[in-house]
């Protein structure tokens, strides 16, 4: 994409001179609103008119020529934000999110116009959905501007009522007889009569490309009244009648370079001379150019043309009328001619148009590696479909490749029939599938009643291309697995993949080893799991795709924290961070996730300040240095840092908006934010909402369980706990317990006991898993909510045992919320403990947490206690600082400090910030903790 | 990039593609375009062989057998690329 051809996609179209002003258009042309729609047919004078409108305006443009190639996604954003940034000067990333881009270009201090002409050739949906997005979400710095030849599949209506759009159609550009007259009078320096004028502006409707073609074909002629009637009287397409009548006006030589140079959609001196055999095609150009015919220039240095695209068509279509027998041959020159000048698309487009299937083929092989790199699947899809079946068939690579594309961009239609068709070439299909076992694998593999197509051999290929070619398709076959739900059959592809790959391959062992740690942990296999990320990790790194690096780092980070090994997370994280800072400090992308993982690290040893400093850290790093989950992910930890401050509406905000921007990207959803809420909720008394939670995601107490779902199962188990701690009178959630428990309305005892006794059962089932898992993270847990559940059995004797074992376990590792964000019941149990000696000098450090932190200074007098923050807050309006300097000591915004500051006042009676320090002061507040 | 070479082999989205076939749009059938203007025999070989019959009232009957929608659909944008004006699109029966 980068070759010369780059340039004329962007350049936009230079003035011409010698044109007639249309003031009513110009007026009509409205830069103040989101979109400007040009919609006529071709030949019509769009392109022109942009241009003219453009050429007096001061905003900068970003001009997009669209063609058919630009159907990828993929493509067409590059080419738009290649546009965009030359316009703003910005260096936007084009693989970047698309709300992130237009974040960015929200911020613009000088507007911009973005045109794309010819949208008309957009077929894909999902670049018709991306352009809707783009549109509604626009910036306010950006107008869009479309030229097309159908209208857009874009809310028109809408937009029109809301005044967001302006609109040039047809009849618009319709030139008017007076227009016509002017046009052909002085601008061609024809001399009509006023009735030759209307006659011509009558038949040709106005049409410019019309316009001009019967003024080319009138120039020298005598009898310019009779050539007007006589091909007014004619019916014929009128494009068609006329420029037969110019072309028979050129030599032979200019009619055939014409006609032969049709087929290239961009025309430069030396392709058109291989296309034609001639030489002098640059000088031809130039020609052709002065003397107005068809030709648009592309660049600024007359090397680059295209012709009209109306021309081009009724060019292309007598071509193919009068020598049919010569188009391959012009075809296959100009595919020649562009591989080796660098573009190896136009190659390839000229390759399949021409019928040269195999060289085709032969060049999008060449071609595939550039293509994946740059995910321009859609690209090679496109491509790989144009050729004939029994040639792909009898092209493995080519096969393996288009069964990877296919999976790549989501489809499953198909992908088994191209694999079958790369493994036959073999030649060694067994009747019975085989597995080649690697005794790296754990896990079953039983029960896999699929054919699984095995290539065999007595022993390794010695050829790399074929071992090469055989591991692609076992990965493949790995996604394909993986795509259709069948973990076992992953893990077992993966494996052959690893055993084929060649040791210089890092990207494809990397792949292969992610996919493995990526198969484990979705079954749970931790220990197997982290393995095999950490394989990956090492491969990344020495093929120096540090990015990547933090990806990894962000499972095993993840991992180790499920399984209880904090310290162990915590440096994942360091590792990862470390990787993805660069030698001057600048932050790669995954700079960003490192920062949470560390966050949370921070907030469970509840060191609250520096978890708040890391996300600080992260959010400045922007948005783009973050892994796509980031965004989920920072918020999350940032409702839990607020939940630990005891902001609860701020920490369900944050929760909120998590989810609306979570995207899974690979990572299984272990920890939804739906189930996060929802412990939220429990713990905050919303009971109704947390029960409504358990019916919508279907989940019961004697459900089967899965790692998968084994988070949401503790908070099943918490919700239950919680609602039996509200005792059997409370009143809501009647819809919900009716549905758990019947309508047995009288009995209410009954099912409020049943709770009890199904949260336990539930928890004791989940410890046993867990247990067996060996993820100690969830296992701690587990045991602290079976010490809440024996305590409000009234049984605080027996609470001790799993809390002992719990503390046990977390002690080494710093846990402090797990314990300390139960609030006041765990509290009492853990005094209880350090009566009983367990664990003393740890349960003295929690409370002592607990005191300095979540706990309040007896706030007696106090009709509604002051939380944390604003306690925080307090003492700080107790110095001298100003409220934006407070603002930034605590990391949070000045909003934030007032809304403090009211809710502080309100709680205190008072209305000045002498009084609040005053009253504090006198209620014992402000001493230090 | 994807976060991970992983991102290379696999999506992070399987959506099956729903093919949308309808009956309609499986069998070829026999279409009749009319747009306003003639086309000449210079233009059948750039219609597929569809045959072009000018009419007296100056427009002209495009009629074949095509293959699925799709292909109608590729030949009414030939015809909006020519700039010629589309009249009407019939299915007739076979001829």
């Amino acid at each position: 994409m980068a070759g010369p051809l780059l340039e004329t996609k962007l350049h936009l179209p230079s003035r011409r001179p010698g044109l007639v002003t249309r003031t009513r258009l110009s007026a009509r042309l409205n830069s103040e609103v989101a979109l400007v729609l040009v919609s006529a047919p071709a030949g019509f004078g769009k392109t022109t008119l942009l241009t003219e409108w453009l050429a007096a305006d001061p905003r900068p443009v970003a001009w997009v020529s669209l063609d058919a190639g630009d159907n990828d996604p993929v493509v067409f954003w590059a080419y738009l934000v290649a546009a965009l940034n030359r316009a703003t000067g910005l260096a936007l990333d084009a693989t970047t999110a698309l709300a992130t881009l237009l974040n960015a270009l929200q911020s613009l201090s000088t507007k911009v116009v973005l045109v794309l002409d010819d949208f008309h050739v957009i077929e894909s949906p999902e670049v018709q959905r991306d352009l809707a997005f783009l549109v509604e979400h626009l910036p306010t710095p950006v107008q869009l501007v479309i030229a097309t030849r159908s209208d857009p599949a874009l809310p028109l209506t809408r937009m029109r009522v809301r005044r967001q759009l302006a609109e040039i159609r047809a009849d618009d550009l319709r030139f008017s007889v007076a227009e016509a007259a002017e046009y052909l009078g002085e601008v061609m320096g024809l001399t009509l009569t006023p009735a030759d004028a209307a006659a011509l502006d009558g038949r040709t409707e106005g049409w410019i490309a019309a316009l001009q073609l019967a003024a080319l074909s009138m120039h020298g002629r005598d009898d310019l009244t009779g050539f007007i009637a006589e091909f007014s009287g004619d019916d014929r397409y009128i494009v068609d009648y006329l420029l037969e009548e110019v072309l028979q006006r050129q030599s032979a030589a200019v009619q055939t370079f014409l006609l032969h140079t049709s087929i290239l959609g961009r025309l430069t001196g030396p392709l058109c001379d291989a296309v034609t055999g001639q030489t002098g095609g640059g000088a031809r150009l130039r020609e052709l150019e002065r003397a107005n015919l068809f030709l648009v220039a592309l660049d600024d240095h007359r090397q680059w043309y295209r012709y009209h695209h109306l021309f081009a068509d009724v060019l292309r279509a007598r071509l193919l009328d009068e020598q049919p027998e010569r188009m391959p041959e012009l075809h296959a020159r100009a595919s020649e001619w562009f591989e080796q000048n660098g573009e190896p698309h136009e190659a390839i487009r000229h390759a399949l148009a021409g019928g040269q299937f195999e060289r085709a083929a032969d060049l999008i092989e060449l071609g595939v590696p550039a293509l994946r790199a740059l995910r321009q699947e859609i690209t090679l899809l496109h491509w790989l479909n144009l050729l004939p079946g029994d040639l792909l068939a009898a092209r493995p690579s080519l096969s393996a490749f288009f069964a990877g594309a296919l999976l790549i961009t989501g489809q499953t239609e198909g992908v088994e029939a191209r694999l079958q068709d790369a493994e036959r070439w073999r030649g060694h299909i067994t009747a019975a599938a085989q597995e080649i076992d690697v005794d790296l694998l754990s896990g079953p593999g039983p029960g896999n009643t699929r054919r699984a197509v095995a290539v065999t051999a007595p022993g390794p290929d010695p050829d790399p291309d074929r071992r090469s070619l055989l591991s692609k398709i076992a990965i493949y076959r790995a996604a394909q697995a993986w795509a259709l739900g069948d973990v076992p059959a992953t893990i077992r592809f993966c494996g052959q993949a690893l055993d084929l790959v060649g040791d210089a391959d890092i990207a494809e062992r990397g792949a292969a080893s992610g996919m493995l740690g990526l198969a484990h942990w979705t079954r749970g296999d931790l220990s197997t799991a982290y393995d095999w990320w950490a394989a990956s990790v090492q491969h990344l790194r020495q093929a120096g795709h540090l990015s990547d690096v933090a990806g990894c780092s962000l499972a095993l980070g993840d991992i180790r924290l499920t399984q209880g090994r904090l310290s162990d997370a915590q440096a994942a994280y360091q590792r990862g961070l470390a990787a993805a800072t660069a030698l001057d400090g600048s932050a790669l992308r995954g700079a960003a996730d490192m920062r949470v993982g560390l966050a949370d690290v921070c907030r469970e040893r509840d060191d609250l300040d520096a978890a708040r400093e890391h996300l600080r850290a992260g959010r400045e790093l922007g948005e783009s240095s973050g892994l796509p989950q980031n965004p989920y992910r920072w918020r999350v930890a940032m409702a839990r840092i607020q939940w630990a401050d005891g902001e609860v509406d701020a920490a369900l905000h944050s929760l909120d908006d998590a989810e609306r921007v979570y995207v899974s990207d690979f990572f299984p959803n272990v920890r939804p934010v739906s189930a996060v809420r929802a412990r939220v909720w429990a713990q905050s008394g919303r009971l109704n909402e947390a029960l409504a939670w358990a019916r919508e995601r279907g989940l019961h107490s004697d459900d089967e369980l899965s790692y998968v779902h084994e988070y949401e199962h503790v908070t099943l188990a918490r919700v239950l706990l919680a609602e039996y701690a509200a005792g059997p009178g409370r009143s809501g959630g009647r819809a919900e317990r009716a549905e758990r428990y019947g309508s047995g309305g009288p009995d209410r005892n009954k099912w409020h006991e049943r709770m009890l006794v199904e949260a336990t059962g539930l928890l004791a089932r989940l410890l046993q898993a867990a247990e067996m898992g060996e993820r100690t993270g969830t296992v701690i847990e587990i045991l602290v909510v079976q010490a809440l559940a024996e305590q409000l059995r009234g049984n605080k004797a027996a609470a001790l045992q799993p809390l002992g074992r719990a503390l046990a376990l977390a002690e080494a590792e710093g846990y402090v919320r797990i314990f300390i964000e139960e609030g006041a019941p765990m509290l009492a149990l853990l005094r209880a403990a350090a009566t009983q000696g367990v664990a003393q000098r740890y349960v003295r450090r929690l409370l002592a947490s607990a005191d300095g932190g979540c706990s309040i200074p007896t706030q007696s007098g106090l009709i509604e206690p002051l939380s944390r923050r604003e306690l925080d807050v307090l003492r700080l309006l107790a110095t001298d600082l100003t409220g934006p300097a407070i603002a930034r000591e605590l990391v949070v915004s000045l909003n934030t400090i007032r809304t403090h500051i009211k809710n502080i006042y309100a709680k205190l009676g008072v209305a000045s910030r002498r009084a609040a320090v005053r009253r504090a002061a006198e209620l014992g507040l402000l001493a230090r903790r | 990039m994807p976060a991970h070479p992983i991102g290379f082999y696999v999506s992070n989205t399987t959506e099956t593609k729903e093919t949308t076939v309808t009956e309609i749009g499986r069998e070829p059938h026999w279409f009749e375009i009319r747009v306003r203007g003639h086309l000449g025999p210079r233009w059948v070989a750039w219609f597929d062989e569809l045959s072009l019959a000018p009419q007296s009232d100056g427009t002209t009957l495009i009629r074949g057998l095509i293959h699925d929608q799709a292909a109608l659909h590729g030949v009414l944008q030939k015809l909006r690329d020519t700039g010629l004006a589309l009249v009407s699109v019939t299915q007739i029966d076979e001829q």
